[in-house]
């Protein structure tokens, strides 16, 4: 039989809420896996009140969840508890991101995961990590950014640093998390043996750093890495340019001054010492970026910018608001942009999957399932509960469901 | 026998230059599998140039090529191009990020790929992808991430916007073609059957949207994301607040309002009806950052910072680069990690960011020289004697540096 996805046949227990560890469940689900999503009673996952709302139904909740499998209850309880470690035999996935240490206090660590499924690999998400000196203090995606020395390069050198409004560290943690989970699991299908991962919102962020940790390293300190506005420190011209009606995004490096010095109609440039190579350029930066910044005021409009800067093949864009980036051809032809149809919510856009494989087209109807939807599917499949003993334990609280 | 990490027997033909590619492999090597990279003659990959550099080695290569063999190729040349051929048929994996449709000029393509190796998994990264209107124009981090939407949401709404002076957006799109490339070899396992996978920096960037998307279709526009300086627009207080020294950021949700008024010693303001749900703070976020700002004018930053830790507040100082590379819990972790290489000498990078309880120490990798390992993988995998590795070297159509007196080469296992 055809495979209907890359992870079809692999079944995933997710005890995680919020954004990192819902998005690496999202990308598996959205890849044929099987993703039990439990949450904690009686009110489920937070972000199911997180905007936009609407009839109940949270936007933020369903581009997070849809295709998973909601168990809603209370694991404090001893059932509640004894059902996890009844469906962790059945996963070949364990994924969490409390603070460390609450799930070993709700008697879920490692320690005891690992006895009831040998094969299992469980990953852990948290701010910090697992140990070291910060692990128990609470934390978000700019907590870990600010903590990354990310932010710290973001704004003008002479004032605070600016933050980005979206939350681009815990999606890439949760990226991160998934990569880890797939190879922990090509490795198992060799050798067997599942294994425990931590991955954490510092760790990726702090990954993310190409240039500066080495070259602050490497240079006894020299190099100094700051934050510098809308042009870049090291490297130019790379920046945000004003122009004609708007900003425009250029990056000219080392080979690409010269035709942009020819787009300019300023060969007189190429040769000039002041700009003769990076390094003169960083020196001669304002000149430099007062000069461009003249050229795109004599054009027409900013698209002439782009259509002149795209025909001598140099890096530019136009920087894009979020309504636009949704409105461009590109994303909707390549489906970046994609529209889903809730049950309740109705039609409505998100990100499109960002991993695209030949061999399969993304399933666009999944659904984000209702709190407790699946109780008694899941219950009666892998622990054969009758539906009896499934609305007992919603009468005592040790399950919870809301219907539409 | 045990594995010497995880990925160890499988063998990666690696075609990516700069960072997005390049981060992919290198997490693939610090993994343990074999990779091989293919560098242009005859200069290689452009990054050999970058800052910063010593004794002829740069950093920045370094940090991203640890663990991969080098060879270094005339692909233009047809003699080139059939050692390379070569290559593909005893490899798992195939990696390129060249402008889309290169490869296939170069006589490489999908279709000639998987016709050497049927079982291969062949992987493009590119700025905009493979299809669609923008797939053809060049492109770097910066100029995704301002067609993205990201960018036009970072910095003061009356000002330009500003972009992170670090490549989010390429190790970030390198991480994902990990993921592609690990699902499709998982699907293998079971299958036998290889695939193409289509990655870019754009798709990247715009599926780290978590509100903005969503928010700005189902309000039917009538939220407008926007970028909204040192504080969220739709959370409050959640940003950057100033002390006598530095900057502290504060993310204050429901549960922590009520110890942020504790910490700052003004219980007055929890009752304050202006102030009791987030909505209402939202709309009274500056009087509330001034009030806050207030508080820590008297304040050093990790004065203030072990004040709010201590009543479980989510903060954290604003932390310079080197700031972070000194703190000791990125020290303890090994977040940052000093490595040695052979001519450069010692140097800091980040960490792996996967950490894997039964592989938990990581491997001892070197950064190959350009055309290092020639003579190795051509006679492993291609079947090319010693003395025909020489007579093309000395034709141009491979090319390697000489490794400079006192660097012993990788021996391979």
């Amino acid at each position: 039989m055809q495979p209907k996805h890359v992870l079809d046949g692999y079944r995933v227990l997710d005890l995680t809420q919020y954004l990192a560890g819902p998005a690496a469940t999202n990308l598996m689900v959205q890849m044929g896996a099987e993703v039990i999503k439990v949450e904690i009673g009686p009110h489920g996952e937070p972000v199911r009140n997180f905007p936009f709302c609407r009839d109940g139904r949270s936007g933020y909740f369903i581009q997070q969840n849809r295709g998973k499998k909601s168990l809603c209850l209370d694991p404090k309880t001893p059932e509640g508890l004894d059902i996890i470690k009844q469906l962790l035999k059945h996963c070949d996935v364990f994924i969490e991101n409390f603070a460390p240490g609450v799930v070993g206090r709700l008697g879920l660590s490692w320690d005891v995961v690992r006895e009831l499924n040998p094969e299992i690999i469980m990953c852990s998400i948290s701010a910090f990590g697992q140990q070291g000196p910060l692990a128990a203090y609470p934390g978000f995606d700019y907590i870990a950014q600010a903590y990354a020395a990310v932010s710290d390069l973001i704004g003008e050198p002479d004032r605070a640093p600016s933050m980005p409004m979206l939350a681009f560290g815990d999606v890439g943690t949760g990226v991160h998390a998934l990569t880890a989970i797939g190879y922990a699991l090509l490795e198992r299908a060799r050798d067997g043996g599942g294994q425990w991962l931590d991955i954490s919102l510092l760790d990726s962020y702090f990954h993310y750093h190409e240039v500066s940790v080495q070259a602050y390293s490497a240079s006894g300190g020299k190099v100094q890495p700051h934050r510098s506005g809308s042009h870049h420190y090291a490297v130019g011209p790379s920046g945000i340019f004003k122009a004609k009606d708007g900003h425009l995004m250029i990056l000219a490096l080392l080979h690409q001054w010269s035709p942009l010095c020819r787009a300019m109609g300023r060969e007189d440039l190429i040769a000039d010492p002041k700009f003769v190579d990076n390094d003169a350029r960083m020196v001669n930066r304002e000149e430099m970026i007062a000069i461009i910044e003249a050229w795109l005021q004599t054009l027409p409009s900013d698209a002439a910018a782009l259509e002149i800067l795209e025909g001598a093949r140099i890096p530019c864009a136009p920087i894009l608001s979020v309504p636009e980036a949704m409105a461009h051809p590109h994303m909707i032809e390549r489906r970046t942009v994609r529209t889903i149809d809730d049950r309740i919510l109705g039609k409505f856009q998100i990100p499109g999957m960002p991993l695209r494989f030949s061999k399969y087209e993304v399933d666009e109807n999944i659904q984000a399932p209702l709190l407790g939807e699946h109780n008694a599917e899941i219950l009666q499949r892998f622990l054969r509960y009758s539906p009896e003993q499934v609305r007992d334990l919603e009468s005592r609280n040790v399950l919870f469901s809301k219907p539409v | 026998m045990q594995p010497k990490h995880m990925m160890e027997g499988y063998r990666i033909l690696d075609f990516t230059q700069f960072l997005a590619g390049p981060t992919t492999t290198r997490l693939l090597a610090e993994m343990g599998a074999e990779v091989i990279k293919v560098e242009l003659a005859p200069a290689g990959d452009p990054t050999h140039q970058l800052p910063h550099r010593r004794a002829g080695r740069s950093g920045y290569y370094i940090q991203q090529n640890r663990g991969k063999k080098s060879v270094c190729v005339d692909i233009r040349n047809p003699k080139g191009l059939v050692l390379v051929k070569e290559l593909v048929k005893s490899c798992d994996v195939l990696l390129e990020n060249f402008s889309p449709g290169a490869i296939a000029r170069l006589g490489l393509g999908w279709d000639v790929a998987r016709q050497l190796n049927p079982e291969l998994i062949m992987c493009s990264l590119s700025a905009f992808g493979q299809t669609g209107p923008l797939s053809e124009l060049p492109g770097f981090d910066y100029i995704a991430m301002a067609v993205s939407g990201v960018m036009d949401m970072i910095g003061d709404p009356d000002q330009p916007p500003y972009f992170p002076m670090l490549g989010i957006g390429d190790v970030s799109a390198g991480v994902h073609a990990l993921a592609a490339i690990n699902a499709a070899l998982l699907y293998r396992y079971k299958t036998g059957r290889g695939q193409y996978i289509d990655i870019s920096l754009l798709d990247s960037y715009f599926h780290s949207h978590e509100i903005n998307v969503q928010a700005y279709s189902g309000s039917k526009g009538k939220i407008v994301p926007r970028r909204s300086g040192h504080h969220h627009y739709a959370a409050a207080p959640l940003g950057l607040f100033k002390c006598r020294d530095g900057y502290l950021f504060m993310v204050v949700m429901a549960r922590q309002w009520v110890p942020l008024c504790k910490a700052m010693g003004r219980d007055d303001l929890v009752d304050n009806p202006n102030y009791d749900t987030n909505a209402k703070r939202v709309q009274n976020r500056l009087e509330i950052v001034a009030i806050i700002e207030d508080w820590l004018r008297d304040y050093d930053r990790d004065d203030a910072l072990r004040l709010l830790e201590d009543m479980h507040v989510p903060v954290a100082p604003v932390l310079s680069v080197p700031e972070a590379m000194e703190h000791p819990h990125l020290i303890e972790r090994e977040v940052v990690r000093t490595i040695h290489d052979r001519g450069y000498g010692d140097l800091q990078i980040p960490g792996i960011p996967l950490r894997f309880s039964d592989f938990p120490e990581p491997l001892d990798l070197q950064a190959p020289y350009l055309g290092e390992h020639n003579r190795e993988v051509f006679s492993q995998f291609a079947g090319v004697t010693v003395a025909e590795v020489a007579a093309l070297e000395a034709e141009g159509v491979l090319v390697s540096e000489p490794l400079p007196a006192g660097v012993a080469t990788i021996a391979s296992v």
